[in-house]
């Protein structure tokens, strides 16, 4: 009787002690779900199947309620998560919208989560638990496209006659892979050259570089070196970004029809070689411990604003951070110089962008599509780019008024509806792809190889990727 | 209650039943561990042995390549820059923090007035959070509004440009190291303390000096934390990951591995694969690769240990 009950009693401390351990590890979020990833990921297609049928009702109610109808029965409510990558105010911009949405959508209610470590929705993903819609960087839609972790939009596009004629070529192509569209780019970014007017008109010069000649002219013009070479202003940081520059040469980093990377093309190369030799009329240790001692990027000792770079390779952001830490900077903003041999390439530029998807296993994919067209829309993408002081996608918003009162957005604006704006190939490898190109530029410019020999090694590496 | 039960011998089953009742009375107090080390150690470690031989992206199942992963690791720059990133903070920057930490525990071990204070003192960092000194750590090795360089610059020594010069960024690591060095102290002033006083007396009665001292009573008195503090060092060294992390700016910063490369430690490079590029196979196979690193340089020290460690004895 007696070992009866002791054993009772063992068991109620066991059963205590396997509780306490449950409490523990929830609280440290749902891994468990995760460890069951395979099998969730598994099933989904065929869940999202189920949700799809379920969804297209209740997406068909919406339509028609986006004028607001305050009588639309609720009882069909859809319930999506949205993960977002934007933080304090431009989160609420987001959640503003997201408010909105639900104002007008009765059957959808959105909830918007801040959630700005990008890694949790792969890990949300391959648990089979992801959120309803997400925001990724454009960058990384061809991978996870053709990976299989974005719903493609094709027949949703079609279904709804989304005009995509109307996105900046440059931004939509980030977010196709291999005829299919993974994503729809809601913000862009791209750079443009800001010279400070007070020590151009100091060197003799009265208007901001035109052609790449001139722009090395002005760059070494511009700097001012000390006997024992330290720096003290330098004209343009030679460590400029090669992307942007490879539009202005005509430069490929891919060619589809031999499924061939090119990180050896000509214009990237003379790209490249532009960078060398502005950087080595200093040296990797002057500019080394010139940058080291340069102010913090987004503060008023921004070396542009304290006039340590007299031009700066930059993007529609800076207006705003120059409104913010230095008013009273005399600033101009002007074209990417062009080269001589290329004056077809004027205002060239290389987009990056910001997307919205639909992750796979995804419950209510209708639902979530409803959100991202909606978002898409002009007056939405107008709405939360100028909150942002980003770049709409669409070429109808670029003309907005909403732009007005942000600094610098009738430059870039204006520069968006060039047809030289263009972006990184969309590669599934793209990653592993500009890390090996931002490395060979670096030990280039470092003279640790040569540029021959540098980006015939990136080719090399990457090629093999190619599937 | 009947206490009184028949004369049957019941001394044959139940010392056995009774053994065996305890030993799964056991296991059920034992079995959240179990099951957690099962579930989170034993599984994801096979898991990982299979992974390595195979190609998975995390999305689509994975498919078996054989020795490729590891054929590609043997031929891929990364790989040895990485390695030999992480070699210098295992060889040359943690002998150095196990240095200053039996230094530090020395000085501790003193009787002067207000020790404890002292001790407390130099513990506190152990108890910041690493992410929480690496930040803090930016700013004091600033370049030009950091501590560290206006000291330096006031004694007229030259002022390096610490974490944004690649010759720096693994120096500056070190810096970092030696600051947290209190939490190694705490165990070598443990050891100290456990070191029979009567030997110090004896050899200070036959006239040896403070140095004589240290080098033939403390020092082969420490070796067998010195031995444990070494390997645990090893170990953690190899995987390096946080400082660098944080320094290069997080994942998506395409400053991933500081300037020139310089804080490309292993771990980076595997987080780089798993994470980044996707590839869970190639991350498992260059995992299973530190493992069986860290196992032989584990087993070379120690096999090479019964030379310098004294447990006591003759």
């Amino acid at each position: 009787m007696s070992t009866q009950i002791r054993l009772n009693r063992t068991a109620a401390w066991a059963v205590l002690a396997w509780t306490s351990l449950l409490l523990a590890s929830c609280s440290s979020g749902g891994n468990l779900g995760g460890a069951a990833g395979e099998g969730g990921s598994d099933a989904s297609p065929g869940a999202s199947q189920a949700g799809a049928a379920a969804g297209a009702s209740a997406s068909a109610a919406a339509s028609p309620a986006s004028a607001p109808s305050a009588d639309a029965s609720p009882q069909e409510k859809v319930k999506l998560s949205f993960w977002y990558g934007w933080t304090g105010p431009e989160g609420e911009a987001v959640e503003k919208l997201i408010r909105q949405f639900n104002d007008t959508h009765p059957n959808i209610t959105v909830k918007g989560l801040s959630q700005s470590d990008y890694q949790k929705q792969l890990t949300a993903i391959t648990g089979g638990n992801p959120p309803d819609v997400a925001s990724q960087f454009g960058q990384n839609v061809a991978a996870w496209g053709a990976k299989g972790a974005m719903q493609p939009l094709d027949d949703y596009i079609a279904r709804d006659g989304v005009d995509l004629s109307d996105f900046i070529p440059g931004a939509l192509s980030s977010s196709q892979y291999d005829g299919h569209t993974y994503a729809l780019p809601i913000a862009m970014h791209f750079t443009m050259l800001f010279y400070n007017k007070k020590l151009l008109a100091d060197a003799g010069y009265s208007a901001p570089p035109a052609t790449m000649t001139q722009l090395a002219e002005y760059a070494e013009k511009l700097s001012v070196v000390r006997k024992d070479g330290r720096l003290e202003v330098l004209g343009l940081w030679p460590g400029l970004d090669a992307y942007t520059f490879s539009q202005v040469y005509g430069g490929k980093f891919w060619d589809p029809d031999s499924r061939q990377v090119t990180p050896d093309d000509p214009g990237f190369k003379r790209a490249v070689q532009f960078s060398k030799e502005l950087w080595d009329k200093y040296g990797s240790e002057n500019l080394d411990r010139f940058s080291a001692s340069l102010g913090k990027y987004q503060s008023a000792q921004n070396p542009f604003f304290t006039g340590k770079y007299a031009m700066t390779i930059d993007g529609e952001w800076l207006p705003t951070f120059i409104k913010q830490f230095a008013p009273d900077l005399d600033y101009g903003i002007a074209p990417i110089p062009y080269s001589e041999d290329h004056p077809e390439l004027k205002n060239a530029g290389n987009i990056n962008t910001s997307v919205l998807y639909i992750p796979k296993g995804a419950q209510h994919p209708d639902a979530s599509w409803e959100f991202i067209k909606w978002f898409t829309e002009r007056q939405q993408l107008v709405q939360f780019t100028a909150a942002l002081g980003n770049l709409p996608t669409r070429a109808s918003a670029l003309d907005d008024p909403a732009y007005d009162a942000v600094p610098g957005f009738k430059e870039f604006t204006e520069y968006a509806k060039s047809p030289n704006l263009k972006s990184f190939p969309s590669l599934p490898f793209f990653s592993e792809y500009s890390d090996a190109l931002n490395k060979a530029v670096n030990d280039i410019l470092r003279g640790k190889t040569t540029i021959d020999e540098g980006l015939a090694d990136v080719k090399k590496t990457i090629q093999p990727l190619v599937k | 209650m009947s206490t009184r039960t028949p004369q049957r011998p019941p001394q044959q089953g139940a010392p056995r039943r009774r053994r065996r009742r305890v030993f799964w009375t056991g296991v059920a107090f034992a079995s959240p561990w179990i099951v957690g080390f099962v579930a989170f150690t034993i599984y994801p470690f096979l898991g990982s042995l299979y992974y390595s031989f195979t190609s998975y992206d995390l999305f689509s199942p994975p498919h078996w390549i054989g020795l490729d992963n590891y054929r590609a690791i043997a031929s891929d720059p990364n790989f040895y820059k990485a390695l030999a990133n992480t070699f210098y903070m295992a060889f040359i920057a943690m002998p150095i923090g196990l240095v200053a930490s039996l230094a530090v525990a020395l000085l501790l071990n003193l009787k002067v007035r207000g020790i404890a204070f002292y001790r407390t003192l130099y513990y506190v960092p152990a108890v910041i959070p690493i992410v929480a000194s690496a930040i803090l750590w930016t700013w004091l090795l600033n370049p030009d509004y950091g501590l560290v360089n206006i000291v330096l610059r006031a004694l007229g020594l030259p002022d390096p440009a610490w974490l944004l010069d690649p010759r720096y960024t693994k120096p500056s690591l070190i810096l970092m190291g030696l600051w947290g060095s209190g939490a190694g102290a705490l165990i070598f002033l443990a050891a100290l303390q456990g070191i029979p006083q009567q030997y110090h007396e004896a050899a200070s009665i036959d006239g040896a000096a403070w140095y004589r001292r240290i080098w033939h009573i403390t020092l082969p008195g420490l070796s067998p934390v010195m031995l444990f503090q070494f390997l645990m060092g090893l170990i953690g060294a190899m995987q390096i990951f946080t400082e660098s992390f944080i320094l290069g700016g997080g994942a998506n910063s395409g400053s991933m591995g500081g300037p020139d490369q310089s804080l490309f430690f292993y771990a980076i490079y595997l987080y780089q694969n798993a994470f980044i590029y996707l590839k869970m196979g190639y991350a498992s196979a260059l995992a299973w690769i530190l493992f069986v690193i860290v196992v032989l340089l584990t087993v070379l020290v120690l096999r090479t240990s019964a030379r310098w460690v004294y447990y006591g004895g003759e």
